[in-house]
């Protein structure tokens, strides 16, 4: 202790207050830079909610409630009759196959990789993963609208109209006829789009399994699908549902690829390969040219898709918060 | 340092003061060598695990204790680049047979491992995990064998009311034994144990070693220290290793009393290591 006041009494009381006291400046600076990156973030948030509703007032006014279950959307009728259940309808439905499909493929690449694939293939696939995620969005559309639509229209959809035919539920679920422009066409080439961020986070939370674990599990007999099942999933189980959950708000807000290939009609078919629309999807081709109530209406879906995407993504973590009491913790 | 080996002998250290008669071999190891990729990691290892006898590995870290016991239930298989040649039999398997079933090799030969590493699930599914991968039984009869692993484990009085807690809410020491009773709950014929004790405290340490000894009544066991008086404690063999040989592999009560070499009375006595 001595030894210590000593020094300092070299250096003169004075220089250590000062150095103190800009120490003190700077960690007042950073604690307010700091603060004021997180208030920002709910600045901005109450600022788009706020001017989505002062948008959509008009539509709400007219159409209250019945806004949500009316399929009819008629803007150029007089006076406009606007609904929101189709794109809603639509929303959902392409979300949900395309997690369907997205999550089964996107966890068994990951798997694949983590555990399966020799070290030689592990790079390509993974940086074709990686690639699939740079595409912007427009290509798929593209693509999906010039290759995928006529490709799964001469094929998929027919055999599987012609399998289900007569089939009570999935005759309806699969009913003709084929067409280029569909919500499944539309889920599929979400599923295409949120495959990435499946994989990678689920690799980058498979790899933080320690090994020894999967020694063990190993040690006491286990199969590789054995392991993968009942000790690596479950030990990342968190960080595949946030993987999955950032898939599903982006399958749910997607526009541009969607845009171009639902088909953009209101109407509401049990079929999935009949045209539908989405929220975004209907927001993006009609925005341009409306006005007064069609614009507010339109509006008005946006904030729909906002409380709808803020409900799914509340009720997955509500599930995961389920499965963590399930497993004892 | 030097008077480590006397303070153990003073304090009745040796619990098998009488040398048990020799055991026939459980698992024989002949001419063993290992190469991490290029690197020859063990170097003509022959041994003998005698059947319901507690063989102990000592030696400095990386001479290879650890390595070895990795062969005996193939963990290396795991790894690339990794490979044994040589022979090692159990009983008149061949592990180190390509065309050999590890799923069942590893239920024979189960593993303990430094840390103690419960699987993400219950502790009653912990252990029934490992027991349904074999055996369809019903929920009564799985019930029963949960139970019976788990006094195996001399874990039972502490976890019956909590059956259905996280297996990770347990303490360190209780976690690992845990892990012993899932070893055991699968009825292997061998249990290596690889440095079990090095994260546990003493009160933990203690108990395990107690479990090792009752566990000697049944099963062939082959346990990893970097303690000396564990070693000497548990054990009635203990192999030497340095630099990927074995120097020295005799009775415990002679490693430690009268150790031909010089190189493992060295290292017994902490002048190296």
């Amino acid at each position: 202790m001595a030894v210590q006041s000593d020094v300092i009494d070299d250096a003169g009381p004075y220089d250590r207050a000062k150095a103190l006291s800009a120490f003190k400046l700077g960690d007042v600076t950073f604690y307010w830079i700091a603060r004021l990156s997180a208030i920002s973030v709910l600045l901005i948030l109450g600022g788009i909610i706020i001017s989505l509703i002062v948008g959509a007032f008009p539509a709400m006014k007219e159409y209250g409630f019945s806004f949500l279950w009316t399929q009819r959307w008629a803007p150029s009728a007089d006076p406009p009759v606007l609904g929101a259940l189709g794109p809603m309808y639509g929303t959902l439905v392409t979300s949900f196959i395309a997690m369907l499909i997205a999550i089964p493929v996107g966890l068994g690449i990951a798997i694949f990789l983590t555990e399966l694939c020799p070290q030689w293939l592990r790079r390509p696939i993974g940086m074709a993963i990686e690639l699939l995620a740079g595409i912007p969005s427009i290509i798929y559309g593209m693509w999906g609208f010039f290759v995928l639509g006529p490709f799964l229209a001469n094929t998929f959809q027919p055999f599987m109209i012609k399998i289900f035919d007569g089939v009570p539920v999935l005759g309806a679920i699969f009913a003709g006829p084929p067409s280029y422009l569909s919500l499944f066409n539309a889920a599929l080439i979400l599923a295409i789009m949120v495959l990435p961020f499946i994989t990678s986070i689920s690799v980058d939370v498979f790899k933080t399994v320690p090994p020894v674990l999967k020694e063990a599990a190993y040690g006491v007999g286990c199969t590789t699908w054995e392991v993968v099942r009942s000790v690596v999933i479950p030990y990342t189980r968190v960080g595949i549902i946030g993987g999955v959950m950032l898939a599903l708000g982006r399958a749910l807000g997607e526009t541009m690829a969607v845009t171009f290939i639902i088909g953009n009609s209101f109407r509401i078919s049990s079929s999935i390969f009949a045209p539908g629309t989405t929220i975004s999807a209907a927001i993006a081709s009609e925005f341009a040219e409306s006005d007064g109530l069609h614009q507010s209406g339109l509006i008005l879906l946006g904030l729909l898709l906002f409380v709808l995407t803020f409900f799914v993504l509340a009720g997955a973590r509500l599930m995961l918060m389920r499965l963590e009491k399930k497993a004892g913790n | 340092m030097s008077d480590l080996s006397v303070s153990m002998s003073a304090s009745g250290g040796l619990p098998h003061a009488p040398v048990l008669p020799e055991a026939p071999a459980k698992v024989t190891v002949r001419n063993l060598n290992f190469y991490y990729g290029e690197h020859h990691a063990l170097k003509n290892i022959n041994l003998a695990l005698g059947a319901n006898r507690v063989t102990a590995f000592i030696g400095p870290s990386g001479c290879g204790k650890s390595t070895l016991l990795r062969i005996f239930n193939r963990m290396y298989d795991l790894y690339p680049g990794q490979r044994a040649t040589g022979q090692l039999m159990l009983d008149q398997t061949n592990v180190l047979d390509p065309r050999l079933d590890l799923n069942l090799l590893r239920a024979r030969v189960g593993m303990v491992f430094q840390k103690p590493t419960p699987f993400p699930m219950t502790i009653y599914e912990n252990i029934a995990f490992g027991i349904r991968l074999y055996e369809k039984i019903s929920k009564s009869e799985m019930d029963g064998r949960v139970e019976k692993a788990l006094r195996g484990g001399a874990l039972w009085n502490e976890v019956k009311d909590k059956l259905n807690a996280s297996g990770l809410s347990l303490s360190g020491g209780q976690q690992q034994r845990l892990c012993i009773a899932r070893t055991v709950a699968v009825r292997p014929e061998v249990i290596l144990f690889d440095e079990p004790c090095s994260a546990l405290d003493p009160i933990s340490t203690a108990k395990i070693e107690e479990l090792i000894q009752e566990l000697s009544e049944n099963y062939t066991i082959a346990i990893v220290t970097h303690n000396m008086q564990q070693a000497a404690r548990v054990s009635d063999k203990t192999a030497f290793m340095y630099l990927g040989e074995l120097i020295e592999f005799d009775d415990t009560s002679k490693i430690f009393t009268s150790p031909t070499d010089r190189r493992t009375q060295d290292y017994i006595t902490g002048r190296f290591g």
